[in-house]
Order: C-alpha cells, then sequence, then structure tokens
C-alpha cells in the first residue's frame, strides 16, 4: 500500500486556488462592466457590443432582449475562462497555502456581492467616475 | 456508556423516503404549475421554475454532505463528485433558462415595465442584485466538481483541499438561496 504521506507530496494545491482566484477576477469583470454600462448610453453600447453573439441580445418589443447583460456575461466569461488557463498551467505544479487563500476568497465573495446593492456601491461608483470626469 | 451509532432500520427508512418522495413531488408542482398559467412565456417560465427548484433541492442537500468535508473527514468520494457535477448542471440549466426568460421580464409591458412604474426599487435594487448573484453557483460549482474529478481519491489526504471544496459548495448554495428568494419575490410580483 502507498504511504498516505508520498500521496500527499503528489498533490498540489495551485489547481485550486487557480479555479478560484479565477471565479473573483470573473465576478468582479461582471461587477466592473455593470458599473460601467450604467454612466452613459455610449459605454452601455461598448459593453453590449461583446454580447451580440448570444441569441436574445438584442431586439425589443414584448419578447425582449437581454440587452447589455449579454455583454457583461461575455466579459467575465472571456476573463473566467482566459485567466483559469493561464494561473492553471502557471500552478499547477505549486503548492500554495490554502489557509490564508480560503479567508481572502471568502471575503472577496462578499465584498464583490455587495457592490451589487446599488444604495451601496452607487455612491462609490459616482466618486471613482467623476475622478475619471464621467458623469 | 458508548449509544453506538444510530441506524435507521427498515420502517424509519420508509418514512424518511416516503416524506422526502412527497415533499418533492409538492415543492416541485410549485413552479411546474408555471406551464400552465395563461401567458405566452409559460414554457421558459416554467423550465426556469423547475430547473430552480431543483437546483436548490440538490444545493440543499449538498450542504450536508459538505460539513464532513469540512471537518476533514473521509466521505464517498465517488457519489459526492456525481452529485456535485448533477447540481454544476441543474445551475447551468438555472442561468441558461433565467437569461431566457429574463428576455420577456425586459418586454414592452413585461415585468420591469410594470414594477419601475409602481414599486421601481423592487427593480432598481432587487433584480439588478439578483441578476448578477444568480450567475455565481454555476461556476462555484463548477470548480468544486473539477476540483473532486481532478485530483481525484487521494484529494482525501489533503484536508486543506477537501475543506476548500467544502466552503465552495456552501458559498455556493448561498448565493443560490439568494438568486432564488429573490426571483420567488419578483416572479410573486408580477408574473412574465
Amino acid at each position: 500500500m502507498q504511504n498516505p504521506a508520498d500521496n500527499q507530496q503528489a498533490l498540489h494545491s495551485g489547481p485550486v486556488v487557480a479555479a478560484s482566484l479565477s471565479l473573483l477576477l470573473a465576478f468582479s469583470t461582471l461587477m466592473i462592466s455593470h458599473h460601467i454600462s450604467r454612466l452613459s448610453r455610449e459605454l452601455d453600447n461598448i459593453v453590449h457590443a461583446y454580447g451580440h453573439w448570444i441569441p436574445g441580445s438584442t431586439g425589443s418589443g414584448p419578447d425582449g432582449s437581454i440587452g447589455s447583460y449579454s455583454g457583461k456575461e461575455t466579459l467575465a466569461l472571456m476573463v473566467w475562462l482566459g485567466s483559469w488557463l493561464i494561473f492553471h498551467f502557471l500552478w499547477r505544479k505549486q503548492d500554495l497555502s490554502l489557509q490564508a487563500w480560503t479567508r481572502f476568497f471568502v471575503v472577496s465573495l462578499a465584498v464583490i456581492t455587495l457592490g451589487f446593492f446599488h444604495p451601496l456601491s452607487d455612491p462609490i461608483v459616482l466618486f471613482v467616475a467623476g475622478l475619471f470626469g464621467i458623469h | 456508556m458508548h449509544a453506538g451509532e444510530y441506524i435507521h432500520d427498515h420502517f424509519s427508512k420508509i418514512v424518511i423516503r416516503s416524506q422526502v418522495a412527497i415533499a418533492l413531488t409538492l415543492l416541485l408542482l410549485l413552479p411546474a404549475a408555471n406551464f400552465f398559467y395563461p401567458t405566452d412565456y409559460n414554457l421558459k417560465a416554467g423550465i426556469h421554475g423547475v430547473s430552480a427548484i431543483l437546483a436548490i433541492v440538490i444545493g440543499t442537500y449538498l450542504t450536508h454532505r459538505a460539513i464532513p468535508l469540512l471537518k476533514g473527514m473521509h466521505v464517498r468520494l465517488e457519489s459526492l463528485r456525481r452529485w456535485v457535477l448533477i447540481a454544476t448542471l441543474l445551475n447551468l440549466t438555472g442561468a441558461i433558462s433565467g437569461n431566457w426568460i429574463y428576455m420577456r421580464y425586459r418586454g414592452q409591458d413585461g415585468p420591469r415595465d410594470w414594477i419601475l412604474a409602481h414599486v421601481p426599487n423592487f427593480h432598481n435594487v432587487l433584480m439588478e442584485f439578483k441578476e448578477f448573484v444568480s450567475l455565481f453557483p454555476f461556476p462555484l460549482m463548477l470548480a468544486a466538481t473539477f476540483t473532486l474529478y481532478y485530483y481525484g481519491m487521494p484529494i482525501q489526504y489533503r484536508r486543506d483541499i477537501t475543506r476548500f471544496v467544502g466552503i465552495t459548495i456552501l458559498v455556493s448554495w448561498s448565493f443560490l438561496l439568494l438568486g432564488f428568494a429573490a426571483g420567488l419575490v419578483l416572479a410573486k410580483l408580477r408574473f412574465v
């Protein structure tokens, strides 16, 4: 029988960090692109353009469309899968501390979630947009 | 004194299984009724409702399976990862059907128009929150599925990794529940 200690050494936690970090980046992309799209019609069109490939992303009438939501989803998908692939191959042979990472991961998710709560996030978004001269 | 592990006898198993079957059937009738609602969008509404309820049921079951993972105990990995995979697929179905029904939500004289005219904050705050957090459970579950299949059986030697998977399952369920409760409120407020 194999010694458990050998097995433990053979496993690397890098892929776990890669998979979860890419999620944080994807959810942040959703949040940032959402707030950007709300600032002006032009910015909304730019975000929307990324999502035109999704059926039902454009159109009006009773059947409606998902509008620029499609672009936010597309951007998040690109960041998610792209960064997951890169980090996975970078870290697949590395052992990273999951103890510290678990805490960071959960706290970041909570912060991102609050970022979607408009009464809380809007004043911050408008302040940051003001720094860039966008109103 | 050691009382030993409690093991259900044949009778209690029948009671428990019947209870689960009755509860699941009745619960599924809630969204399945959408298929028969007098609207052009009953098919979309029904599919989204059924997939959401199923995702909630499996997700909740998985939170119980996640507890031994958090404590670093040995689990039946083969069965666990199959359930996590099923949950991933259900959450994907929920997200895709959610996108589908969201089109009508935003359509002319759809729920959004009505809500904005009567109780705007249910759209401006609740829906704007719900539409994004509802996207979270699928990728979180996929990350858990990936981890369980990628490492395979030796994962049991790494408590830190199994603990992370357990936390991911719990977090995914939290977002699922947030999205589900918000979705119920909105559908009850103004149906498609």
